[in-house]
């Protein structure tokens, strides 16, 4: 990727933010969310203890990983599942592809993986002659889009349901010009239903791997992973190394705040175990580390591992839901994103995509320290030189002029006495994002230092 | 109590006036206040940023300003500039001179609602106010119980306010989202920086208040600048201000 100036966070944002009424309602749509959220948290007393039992059982996984990854592929084997490793994306997708080629699969339906897309497997198989249906409706309104997912929960959040209706329209003979969501939920549906009943395999992202049961758990709305599941006799599931935990005990844990804090439901509609493939069937389990070892190294970012992928840092995030899913350079956007995508971020731009407000760290419901994981990225990209665009530039020169009183002083009584007297229209140029989109500060007639010397010297 | 004035570059430099409220308030409260010399800037826009190289011989600088200055309390009229203090002076110097200086420092709310509070006010503030929870003083500074957090709720900011007479206060819509100015956020990202500023003065000035109140006053500047820009009728105070109007 190019580190040209397009590329970076800012500009993609500045793009977004052109069409202001489509900002208001990405942020309005997102915020809903963050409502439901909020009322579903406060009604139960022990949200707050449920957040800290989260983060200490996924931090004692992470501390323990190497036991809990053996106990469950013990466990899985001994329920007659497959177990495979896979360091990066593209040994994932080898070893998916070898699996589906064995068995001369032509179509595969899939749900809820955002690993496989972090893998980029979809055009992978595609290119090798395998079919890849995404089978949650927001994930298939995007593969129909050919987009990527602007969100981890809601893929398709920054699309309006005109658009979706057109899209529909092209692509399933829907009616021109239809919007109404029943209308179109039930043509995907029925669209669905064919692909789901012709497939050869299918495919799952994982929520949860049960160590001492040696089972998966995926969760969806839609009830889409059990129709694909139950179908075919053949059936994967792509799970990143971070997605085990040690007990069905730890598992109802993050099945009572997942949901809660993904959309504000008690509970995922679906929340489905699979302990081992149907009669007659193959059941696969691979799972992945692509990178995520290398974050377990640096304290600070091992605890971005904790996440459970809720999306509920995405919903909070005021600059998320200004600049929207597309301008982040990664897969995984907003918050999250940040934490787990900036070291794969060639326009060295995300990190600083962040006011450090906290709200998402505060959201977390397994507390990730959001925050602080991006301000650390800040710090690990200047040590390597990897400033973004215009920082490098400037910052070593704020440096220099913090750090002097005379040169402070001397610059801040120029600019004031600018501001007094120059008309506005002539600062405006220099005065750079600050004056585009507000008013100068009115300026004052001298420092406080002055002040307080002439009053109280 | 002996109070040593921590005054941020910004507030030095552009507000000035809260620096002249903070002063005068704590005077009126019966404090000796002192203004200690050298004090640049807290090395924030730095740290902020990832450079910390950058930001050493800054940070340094101010801590250097307050080391051996003989008072029981360290105050700043800025949350944001007194988290980032505290973080980076501990960052570059954990000396035993250098702990004492961090135990001494405290935002002005905090100081107002922990260690002294405000017995009386001589006067009324017959207003309606809208309060600016700015993200490092209630998520960083423990200011306010923030709104993603379930179960009990405590506010010292709206306490130390509220105690004083026919005042009004409300809250914006999304009451402490972030206001988008975020250090240099603001000119790195002005686009979302802009609009987050936009919407916050709208909520502000959609509340009725004749005042949006904050405790940090880049925050204020920031809103003040949107305010003016968009021609709403509210107009920015730092809780100094007010505090010393009726004090």
């Amino acid at each position: 990727m190019s580190t040209s100036k397009s590329n970076v966070h800012a500009h993609k944002a500045e793009i977004f933010c052109k069409d202001e009424s489509r900002v208001d309602w990405h942020s309005k749509a997102l915020w809903t969310l963050r409502e439901k959220r909020d009322r579903a948290a406060g009604s139960i007393p022990e949200w707050e203890q449920l957040r800290q039992i989260g983060s200490e059982m996924k931090l004692h996984t992470l501390t323990h990983l190497t036991e809990y990854l053996e106990e469950f592929e013990q466990n899985c084997i001994k329920n007659n599942i497959k177990v495979h490793w896979a360091k990066d994306g593209a040994e994932h997708n080898r070893i998916v592809h070898e699996i589906l080629a064995k068995h001369h699969v032509k179509k595969v339906v899939k749900s809820k993986s955002m690993l496989t897309e972090e893998c980029h497997m979809n055009p992978y198989l595609e290119e090798r002659g395998i079919e890849v249906i995404d089978t949650d409706l927001g994930e298939r309104i995007i593969q129909l889009a050919e987009m990527p997912p602007s969100h981890i929960v809601v893929p398709a959040i920054h699309m309006k349901k005109e658009e979706v209706g057109d899209l529909f329209h092209e692509k399933l003979g829907t009616n021109a010009g239809a919007s109404d969501p029943l209308y179109l939920t039930r043509a995907a549906r029925q669209h669905l239903r064919e692909k789901f009943l012709s497939a050869d395999a299918a495919m799952t992202g994982v929520n949860m791997a049960i160590a001492d049961q040696g089972a998966v758990v995926v969760c969806t709305n839609e009830g889409n992973a059990d129709m694909g599941a139950n179908l075919p006799k053949l059936q994967l599931h792509s799970m990143g190394i971070d997605k085990v935990v040690p007990n069905l005990e730890s598992a109802a844990v993050i099945l009572r705040t997942l949901a809660r804090n993904a959309t504000g439901q008690p509970i995922t509609t679906y929340s489905s175990f699979y302990r081992g493939p149907q009669d007659g069937g193959e059941m696969h389990v691979i799972i992945v580390d692509n990178g995520r070892t290398d974050m377990l190294k640096d304290k600070i970012l091992a605890e971005a591992l904790k996440c459970i992928r809720c999306g509920g840092c995405l919903n909070t995030c005021p600059v998320y839901r200004r600049s929207g899913g597309h301008s982040y350079n990664y897969t995984i956007p907003g918050p999250i994103g940040i934490a787990v995508g900036a070291q794969h971020d060639d326009t060295n731009s995300i990190a600083w995509a962040c006011t450090l407000c906290g709200s998402c760290s505060y959201v977390c419901p397994t507390k990730v320290p959001l925050d602080k994981i991006i301000h650390h990225h800040r710090r690990l990209k200047a040590e390597a030189g990897k400033l973004p665009y215009g920082k490098s530039n400037y910052m070593p020169l704020v440096g220099k002029f913090m750090a002097s009183e005379t040169a402070l002083n001397c610059s801040m009584g120029i600019a004031r006495m600018a501001l007094k007297i120059l008309p506005g229209s002539l600062l405006k140029p220099f005065s750079g994002a600050w004056g585009k989109y507000r008013e100068l500060p009115v300026a004052p007639n001298s420092s406080f230092e002055a002040w307080f010397k002439k009053n109280r010297g | 109590m002996k109070i040593a004035l921590f005054i941020p570059c910004l507030v030095n430099q552009m507000v000035p006036e809260v620096g002249i409220a903070t002063l005068e308030l704590l005077e009126k409260l019966g404090h000796q206040v002192i203004l200690p010399s050298g004090q640049t800037c807290c090395g924030q826009p730095m740290t902020n940023s990832g450079c910390f190289n950058e930001a050493k011989k800054t940070t340094l600088k101010l801590l250097n300003a307050f080391k051996g200055v003989e008072c029981d309390a360290i105050v700043c009229p800025a949350a944001s500039c007194l988290v980032a203090a505290k973080e980076n002076f501990h960052e570059f110097d954990d000396s035993p001179e250098a702990q004492a200086v961090i135990a001494k420092l405290y935002e002005l709310t905090e100081f107002l609602h922990d260690v002294a509070p405000i017995p009386a006010f001589s006067k009324s503030f017959p207003h309606k106010i809208s309060l600016q929870m700015s993200c490092h003083g209630i998520r960083m500074l423990d200011l306010a119980t923030p709104s993603e957090q379930m179960g009990p709720r405590k506010n010292k900011f709206e306490a130390v306010l509220a105690a004083i007479p026919e005042i009004e206060i409300v809250y914006p819509d999304k009451l402490d989202e972030c206001c988008g100015f975020g250090g240099t956020f603001a000119v790195d990202e002005g686009a979302v920086s802009a609009k987050m500023g936009k919407d916050k003065a709208q909520a502000h000035a959609a509340t009725g208040a004749k005042y949006a109140v904050g405790f940090d006053p880049s925050c204020l500047l920031h809103i003040d600048g949107m305010v003016r820009r968009q021609k709403l009728p509210i107009e920015t105070r730092h809780i100094a201000q007010i505090l010393n109007a009726v004090l």
